[in-house]
């Protein structure tokens, strides 16, 4: 991943690579902002979770790209922005507009502190944190008491506006959400705090002497990819109208993962939402062999790994004459 | 007095079960830390790689599969744990060197595909497993002893002590610590790597499937028991230092202690909670783990 060196903008001839790169994101926007009347309200209702599926993918892709780590406890955010909202909402009759911030404010929060012990550490120190707290994460909101619901967990009522259909409401703003964050994204890897952190992974030395200690680029990473996959967690619990504690294990963190590696570790939208629709459809897709469903992740994610690996090897096999 | 005496039984009986459950961390966390060692990955496919045993065990005594013996069935689901060893070597093998990060991916890909064979073979329903130990429970010093407790410290003794015994001792152990602590050198040396990965893989295997098989009898084995358990023997890992043999060990029965004293004297509902205080406080206080001294890096 040679992020630092591939800023620049890059010259290409290939429609494929077209809908792929950032450059695809307005045409893919303006596909799916027309898309709603052409189809049906099951396919709204997954696109809907497939939008804040792929934000929770990104919030992985960040760390990966930009602080070189792994997370298997993504879901610990991502429960923690769908409860703001719908604590939010039940206790204080607060809509998402005013959750959203909060929901994000504590995600960011809650990054930092999980981040903070290990951050001199090796990476592998966070990841092993990560699964501890993806671990914690159902103990915690079944002893929460009466404010998370327990077993049963919460309703959100995901209506913004009177009048307006409402499932209509979740894909609009589950979409513009999304097409933000990748728009956010796509300004951070150019801006100064970018090329930071990017610095501050490939070549430690150098950019201490810049003056970017590689405490802080790990700190903030973890802290904005806290955010990030805590704005997913809102997203999701306002276009599902409803939050509950068996969404959020071991399992979908993984899962979260396993969607950053289909889509390649990708920014862009089309490779988000490739990743989000993997693991918004396989599910329901497999509904009636659940078990497969393991299976599939794992064998697609050693299957993206080793491509990447193998490929050019072979083309440059297939190169030689 | 009687209040004073009541709580030195307590003390006494939790440490002493503490200890005989850090003996099973202990087992998880050598594993975890002889693979992070030598090749720095983290194998996040160890628990469900164990559990995956423990189930063939079950499937071969009980009847599922076939009816053997519960010798027969742990030799056989022994040879099966080690040809999986060598499968996720196998396919972790030309990323090693590339990145550790991606392989510790490639490891979570792993355990995702054996977790849902498990499901697969054996659905999600509990299964009981026993071990073929004599029952039987004596009192010694006011501490109950039961032959659970005797048959584990035996198997530690016997596995943990030949371990530290092939490495400290063997060619091969010394092979391991050269590629742990310095691999260019041990392979400019004309050490080969795959075979000590390989060594480490598979040792880590068979340690696994005795963690397995020793904890089923105190719970049930269900599909997710052994990943879960796991965490404990992450949590004794980082206790330990995450690279020392010895750390693992006695991080295993710290461990073992705290989470026993914790369940009884605060709260039984939230064991995974204070195992991530656990990590989060020792990365704070001892990064590097309790036996080391703190090692900085220079610019």
């Amino acid at each position: 991943m040679s992020d630092l060196t591939s800023i620049a903008p890059r010259q290409s001839a290939s429609p494929l690579h077209l809908v792929w790169s950032r450059d695809g994101l307005l045409p893919l926007f303006l596909l799916l902002l027309v898309l709603p009347p052409m189809i049906g309200g099951f396919w709204l209702y997954s696109l809907s979770l497939c939008f804040a599926n792929s934000i929770g993918v990104l919030a992985v892709t960040l760390l990966l790209r930009f602080g070189g780590e792994v997370s298997i406890g993504h879901s610990v955010f991502v429960a923690a922005g769908a409860y703001t909202v719908a604590i939010m909402e039940k206790q204080f009759g607060l809509s998402l507009f005013a959750g959203l911030p909060i929901a994000m404010v504590i995600g960011v929060a809650l990054g930092l502190l999980l981040a903070y012990p290990s951050r001199r550490l090796s990476g592998v120190y966070l990841a092993v944190t990560t699964m501890a707290m993806a671990l914690a994460l159902p103990e915690i909101i079944l002893h929460a008491g009466s404010v998370a619901g327990g077993f049963e967990g919460l309703y959100v009522s995901g209506r913004l506006l009177p009048g307006v259909d409402k499932s209509l409401q979740h894909y609009y703003v589950a979409l513009v959400v999304l097409v933000g964050v990748v728009l956010a994204l796509d300004r951070l890897r150019q801006s100064r705090q970018g090329l930071a952190l990017l610095m501050a992974r490939s070549h430690p030395a150098a950019a201490d002497a810049f003056g970017i200690t590689r405490d802080w680029a790990r700190l903030s990473v973890m802290g904005l990819s806290g955010g990030l996959a805590a704005l997913s967690g809102s997203v999701l619990a306002f276009a599902s109208s409803t939050v509950s504690p068996n969404s959020f294990t071991l399992w979908s963190s993984i899962f979260l993962l396993v969607g950053s590696v289909v889509s390649v570790y990708g920014l862009s939208l089309a490779r988000a939402l490739l990743g989000g629709l993997f693991l918004t459809l396989v599910p329901q897709v497999l509904a009636g062999a659940g078990n497969w469903i393991p299976v599939l992740y794992g064998a697609s994610l050693l299957a993206v790994v080793l491509s990447g690996h193998y490929a050019p090897r072979l083309k440059a096999l297939w190169r030689r004459p | 007095m009687m209040a004073l005496a009541e709580i030195g039984r307590d003390l006494s009986s939790l440490v002493w079960g503490g200890l005989i459950s850090g003996c099973l961390y202990a087992f998880g966390a050598l594993g975890l830390v002889m693979v992070f060692k030598c090749s720095r990955v983290v194998n996040f496919s160890h628990g469900n790689a164990a559990g995956l045993a423990a189930f063939l065990v079950f499937g071969f005594s009980g009847g599922w599969f076939l009816s053997l013996s519960w010798g027969q069935a742990v030799l056989l689901a022994v040879s099966v744990s080690v040809m999986v060893a060598v499968v996720s070597y196998a396919v972790i093998a030309p990323l090693v060197f590339e990145s550790d990060l991606t392989s510790t991916i490639v490891t979570l890909g792993i355990g995702l595909i054996l977790q849902g064979a498990i499901q697969l073979l054996f659905g999600s329903d509990i299964v009981n497993l026993d071990l073929p130990i004599p029952h039987f429970s004596t009192r010694i010093l006011g501490l109950r002893i039961t032959g659970y407790d005797l048959a584990i410290l035996v198997t530690t003794i016997v596995f943990i002590g030949g371990l530290f015994l092939i490495i400290d001792r063997t060619r091969l152990g010394i092979a391991f610590r050269a590629v742990s602590s310095n691999p260019l050198a041990a392979e400019v040396c004309g050490l080969s790597m795959r075979s000590v990965h390989l060594f480490a893989w598979v040792a880590a295997a068979l340690l696994g499937v005795i963690a397995a098989l020793l904890i089923v009898p105190t719970t049930f084995l269900s599909s997710t028991t052994v990943p879960f358990f796991m965490l404990n023997a992450f949590a004794a890992a980082v206790v330990g230092g995450f690279s020392s043999l010895p750390g693992a060990a006695l991080g295993g029965i710290a461990v073992g202690i705290l989470v026993n004293l914790f369940t009884f004297y605060v709260s039984p509902e939230f064991d995974n909670t204070f195992l991530l205080g656990v990590i989060l406080l020792t990365l704070n206080l001892f990064p590097n783990g309790l036996l080391q001294r703190r090692v900085g890096s220079r610019v």
